[in-house]
């Protein structure tokens, strides 16, 4: 079920400092992680990154996630080292029209002499906190008892 | 009171429980394959949002439609995981999937339920130009979403003996569309090159141009004047690209290995494609007369083979109207045997580096198939499982006919994730 992101998490996103890595898998399960800069929001609130590699592993698993509606992780780290996971599916992957377009030419004027294979969009379905200390507090909050026990020795 | 229509779909196994026997099988491939087999009946409202100046209306083509008739309806549609379906309208009675508008986009509905989105081709703006000649630039070139279509010329001298394809309308197809929208019967390649140095100056918009035509017989050799009329295409196209070779398919007759060096060696053609339509002898006897009398099967293949010491493996294939092999009253009874000795006959190509692809039999009311039926939906998630299961297997590539590079080949879909 999609979700609307809130504005924090757009915003880190849209931040160029941002960390952003892409985490798929294969039909057998395999897992494969890449760092994917172009991740972004766009107009219809949706996540979009750009595929420069028509037939990287990567491109290869977002087109099973679109067929299969396998799931995908996205990974993100800001310049204040807050750390968010979003879970998502491909809901349209675009290889021509106005937004096809519009990254074509922007990707090239960036990069220089790119070829864009196409543009997916990505639909978010959960947020996940992923900074060590929101991760601890809600670990120590559900599982209280899950401690060594010398942390509480009283000597 | 008239006599009730008697739909031609609904007695078959649905969609969904057609695609529950195979959960490996794309949906979204399925139902490209589905919405072609069945056509597709544009709403009044999916018409009232067809945009003209970003929508792609239909353009000259080489094959005629389900309904017989040239009108301003779209060319045709995209899928969400960016593939095309290469579908044209059909008439109500044939029970074909619906077109509609509901809530800011397309949608393709199968019965009153939606099964998915779809988006409409986009213009290029190429289509709106004149070459220097005049004409009009959508008549000389066509556009998929990714692909320049050049239909060098659509007369077949196989017709002119009778001796067509029985599942083509090339012929028929090309004498309305040269009345009624005044398409050129035989393009010059001046026009040519002038309208894809036009197209290509539009961003990001094509990766691949694609050259076919019906079949020339004439020369010294047979097919000699067809081969000279593409060598003076190809190098006129050939002047709008600083690479040497640039990236292009030329569908034809069987050439012969001059034939094909000349192509090669004088052109920067990059694969070459030759149909033998349908991977069976007897059937190819029967349903392609003037190739099985003038070449024959057994050569028409071995041309292919030769081919490949030519353009290389994985730039060699042939097309299939798939399923025609089910057509009566010579054709297979049964789905099992059609497919068997198809996916049989493949890998013999396959093992000689030829690769096959097929796309859907659409029996159009031109032909001389009129009014037969395509074979199940099973039987087209079989076949292109099996086709792609073969390239994977003798490791052939299929980059020049691919979703994108074509977009009319469900078993090229699925190499996308090989």
């Amino acid at each position: 079920m999609s979700i609307t992101l809130p504005q924090d998490v757009i915003d880190l996103l849209n931040d160029r400092d941002t960390i952003k890595v892409l985490a798929t898998v294969n039909d057998k399960g395999e897992p494969h992680a890449v760092f994917k800069q172009s991740l972004h929001v766009g107009e219809d609130g949706l996540i979009h990154s750009l595929e420069l590699i028509e037939t990287s592993r990567t491109a290869k698993n977002l087109v099973g996630s679109i067929w299969f509606e396998r799931k995908l992780s996205i990974l993100l780290r800001g310049a204040d080292n807050r750390a968010v996971q979003i879970k998502g599916r491909v809901h349209q992957y675009h290889v021509s029209g106005a937004l096809f377009q519009h990254h074509y030419l922007a990707a090239r004027e960036r990069l220089g002499d790119v070829d864009l294979a196409g543009v997916w969009v990505i639909e978010p379905e959960e947020v996940v906190e992923q900074g060590f200390q929101s991760r601890r507090s809600a670990e120590e909050a559900q599982h209280p008892t899950f401690i060594h026990l010398d942390r509480i020795a009283a000597h | 009171m008239g006599a009730l229509l008697k739909p031609r779909y609904r007695e078959e196994a649905s969609f969904e429980e057609v695609l529950a026997e195979h959960p490996d099988f794309p949906r979204l491939v399925a139902l490209k394959i589905d919405v072609q087999r069945r056509g597709v009946l544009y709403t009044e409202r999916a018409q009232a949002a067809v945009d003209p100046d970003i929508h792609q209306l239909r353009s000259p083509y080489i094959f005629g439609s389900r309904d017989g008739a040239i009108k301003p309806l779209p060319e045709s549609l995209l899928l969400r995981d960016g593939s095309t379906i290469l579908v044209d309208p059909t008439p109500a009675d044939q029970d074909p999937y619906v077109v509609d508008y509901q809530d800011g986009q397309f949608v393709l509905l199968d019965y009153g339920k939606v099964l998915d989105t779809v988006e409409l081709w986009p213009k290029p703006t190429y289509y709106d130009k004149h070459t220097s000649t005049g004409l009009p630039m959508s008549h000389i070139v066509s556009a998929r979403p990714q692909r320049l279509n050049v239909f060098q010329s659509s007369f077949c001298y196989f017709w002119a003996e009778n001796e067509g394809c029985k599942f083509c309308d090339i012929v028929n197809h090309t004498k309305q569309q040269r009345e009624e929208l005044g398409v050129p019967s035989r393009l010059r390649p001046a026009d040519v090159k002038e309208t894809i140095a036009e197209a290509i100056r539009e961003p990001g918009r094509f990766t691949n141009i694609c050259l076919t035509a019906g079949s020339v017989t004439k020369g010294h050799e047979i097919f000699d004047q067809e081969v000279e009329f593409y060598i003076e295409l190809l190098q006129a196209i050939g002047e709008n690209f600083s690479t040497r070779r640039f990236p292009s398919q030329l569908i034809s007759s069987a050439f012969n290995e001059r034939q094909l060096r000349r192509l090669h060696e004088e052109t920067g053609l990059s694969s070459y494609t030759s149909d033998l339509e349908v991977l069976n002898e007897r059937l190819f006897n029967w349903i392609c007369p003037g190739k099985a009398r003038l070449v024959g099967y057994k050569e028409w293949r071995e041309r292919l083979v030769r081919a490949v010491d030519i353009f290389g493996r994985g730039n060699v294939g042939t097309g299939l109207v798939g399923g025609v092999e089910t057509a009566q009253p010579l054709g297979f009874k049964s789905e099992k045997d059609a497919l068997e000795a198809t996916l049989a006959e493949a890998e013999y190509l396959a093992e000689r580096g030829v690769t096959t692809v097929y796309i859907v039999w659409v029996p159009r009311p031109q032909s001389v198939f009129a009014g037969q039926k395509a074979p199940s939906l099973d039987y087209y998630i079989r076949l292109a499982r099996g086709l792609q299961d073969l390239r994977s297997k003798y490791g052939l590539s299929v980059d020049f006919d691919d979703y994108r590079r074509c977009g009319n080949h469900p078993d090229s879909d699925l190499a996308r994730v090989a």
